[in-house]
């Protein structure tokens, strides 16, 4: 188990200030933030690096916040690999290994066995993250470290490695702390959320229930929440609120709804949007209009008008090309009040 | 759309910056090659018979050789850890140390041998210590190699601190993580990438040495390395006697470089 108590830290003029976090052994956590947040900075004081100007981190109950990095019993992966140039694959992975057994269990463990005759220069990019992978889980720690691990991969093979990575911290099992600015590999990955920004943790918590109940709208937006609308409560009853933001009227549960809310917040993803008006146990149903239509692979983002109010939906491509939405078309949009989450 | 008339002007401007940059580089060139060339010409021959027949001319070469050897051994051993400090650390103080550095190349070489004889002679507080100790300094290869570092240390450190500062540091990160204290680190990630930086500079450094005429004609007239005998020869009999000597320590000071380039050109290739 790793517990992170008022963790300090500083480089240049960035700080990380005052980040408290527990992960549970076996436990994936991964720490989600925007790029200067201070993910690696963070990672980089785990592993002593960089030198904590403040609180504690230990491990297993072990106090290691001035241990030097090879006593901690962490290895790190970075994003970019960071494979030894002048070492062969075969001797990268043995790098940290006792023996020559653990470096080949590592290899086979992370998929890498067949290109331990290889030399490192004539690796893809996915083979050579496989390879750092299988350098780190050689040396036997129980706590991975990863800084943004599948950033340079194209996304099949981000995919791929996502497994291999889930499978093999299941397998062993490996406590991991990751860190990404990527919502849906944190959405696939994650046991546990932790979302940082500028230095500070906002929010941390099973997966589920940070994705559910963000804590802020900053936390919403780090969540990948295209809606996120300013307001205020104006109504109660029925097991419902109500909730004013411009000329819209948003319903969301009552039980979920912290008093005094100022935001609410709806993800693209559960906005259905159809030609039609119909029936349906939606509590929320508007009339928009189109104001642009784009297509990003298997989904497409909707862009509407409700009243003067913005309003982001995102449907399956094949369903916007069934509705044969364009540019100022009216359309009728509608979601369920447990889509709706007020902070 | 320029017109075609200004394409022309700009090109007509083109060349004639680089007719004149390429005229400029050439003086330049010439004046570097000509003197050392033309020494090499005259008394090439001469120098390399003398290595086999003039003892004298050998025992001083071979002497050159050894001290500046041992200078750059002992440069390399304590200039690689100051190297890595001001490659990786930001300290207080570190403008200071690098002014330090500095002082060897900004001040005439005979005055470089005028301050190690104030601190290494026999009555000098250091001097006298370590003839104590029954180390004499001045007036002996000791001495030699003294001035020979003193003079040269500081090409050794740059090359180095260049060298290690190319090495991305997160190569010794990711080997802390993996179980290396930083010395391990530094042996196992850092040197070997950035040996052939640190060997360049070893290299520069012995050829520095081995040239050294200014500090250690102060420091050790006796026993005379090559270039002192070089001047020895050309005030005593004149430039006839001296050339064979001078011909035969560019010729050695020139090998190691040559090997060196030709090591780069065979790994490019």
């Amino acid at each position: 188990m790793i517990r992170i108590r008022a963790l300090q830290s500083g480089s240049g003029s960035f700080a990380l200030r005052f980040v408290s976090l527990d992960v549970e052994s076996a436990e994936y956590a991964v720490v989600l933030g925007a790029a200067g947040a201070g993910k690696t900075t963070l990672l980089e004081t785990i592993a002593g690096i960089r030198r904590a100007t403040g609180g504690t981190i230990a491990i297993d109950g072990r106090d290691i916040t001035h241990e030097p990095p090879e006593r901690r019993g962490v290895a790190m992966v970075y994003q970019h690999d960071y494979l030894f140039p002048h070492l062969d694959v075969a001797a990268n992975i043995a790098y940290g290994a006792r023996d020559r057994a653990d470096a080949r269990a590592a290899a086979e463990l992370a998929g890498a066995a067949a290109l331990l005759e290889r030399d490192v220069r004539s690796l893809s990019g996915g083979e050579r993250q496989l390879v750092a992978l299988a350098r780190a889980l050689a040396t036997r720690a129980r706590v991975l470290l990863l800084d943004e691990p599948f950033g340079a991969l194209d996304p099949p093979r981000r995919a791929a490695m996502r497994r291999t990575l889930r499978d093999v911290q299941r397998r062993e099992p490996l406590t991991v702390v990751h860190v990404t600015h990527d919502v849906a590999e944190a959405a696939l990955l994650a046991d546990r959320i932790a979302l940082l920004d500028d230095g500070a943790l906002l929010q941390t918590g099973p997966a589920p229930d940070v994705f559910a109940h963000p804590v802020s709208v900053r936390a919403a937006e780090l969540l990948g929440a295209e809606n996120v609308f300013a307001g205020r409560v104006v109504g109660r009853g029925d097991g419902l609120v109500e909730f004013r933001t411009g000329s819209l009227v948003l319903h969301a549960l009552a039980d979920e709804s912290p008093e005094g809310a100022t935001h609410a917040v709806v993800h693209a993803g559960e906005i259905v949007v159809a030609r039609e008006a119909a029936r349906s146990s939606a509590r929320n149903s508007v009339v928009g209009r189109v104001s642009s239509v784009t297509s990003t692979g298997a989904l497409a983002r909707i862009e509407l008008e409700v009243s003067g109010t913005p309003l982001v939906a995102s449907i399956t491509a094949s369903s916007a090309r069934e509705l044969a939405l364009r540019e100022g078309d009216e359309v009728h949009a509608s979601w369920k009040a447990t889509a709706v989450r007020l902070c | 759309m320029p017109t075609p008339r200004t394409d022309t002007s700009h090109g007509r401007r083109a060349s004639f910056a680089s007719i004149a940059a390429a005229l400029a580089a050439s003086i330049l060139l010439l004046f570097l090659a000509l003197p050392t060339g033309s020494l090499v010409v005259s008394g090439g021959a001469a120098g390399a018979s003398g290595l086999l027949r003039d003892h004298e001319l050998r025992r001083a070469i071979a002497l050159s050789a050894g001290a500046a050897t041992i200078a750059t051994a002992l440069v390399a051993l304590l200039g690689t850890p100051l190297a890595w400090l001001l490659a990786r650390r930001r300290f207080r103080g570190g403008a200071l140390v690098e002014a330090v550095l500095d002082l060897p190349l900004l001040i005439p070489h005979p005055v470089a041998g005028l301050a190690l004889l104030l601190l290494l002679a026999r009555d000098a507080p250091l001097g006298g210590a370590l003839f104590a100790l029954g180390l004499r300094v001045i007036g002996t290869p000791v001495g030699i190699v003294a001035a020979m570092a003193f003079v040269a240390a500081p090409l050794f450190v740059s090359a180095a601190r260049e060298a290690i500062a190319r090495v991305d540091v997160r190569y010794e990160h990711v080997a802390r993580t993996l179980g290396d204290n930083g010395w391990r680190a530094f042996r196992r990630v850092t040197l070997p990438l950035a040996g052939r930086g640190i060997l360049a500079g070893a290299v520069v450094t012995w050829a520095r040495a081995v040239s050294e005429f200014g500090a250690i004609v102060v420091v050790a007239y006796h026993p005379r390395v090559a270039s002192v005998l070089a001047y020895d020869r050309f005030t005593s009999f004149g430039i006839a006697e001296a050339l064979p000597v001078a011909a035969a320590l560019v010729i050695v000071a020139l090998v190691p470089l040559v090997v060196l380039r030709a090591l780069r050109v065979e790994r490019a290739a």
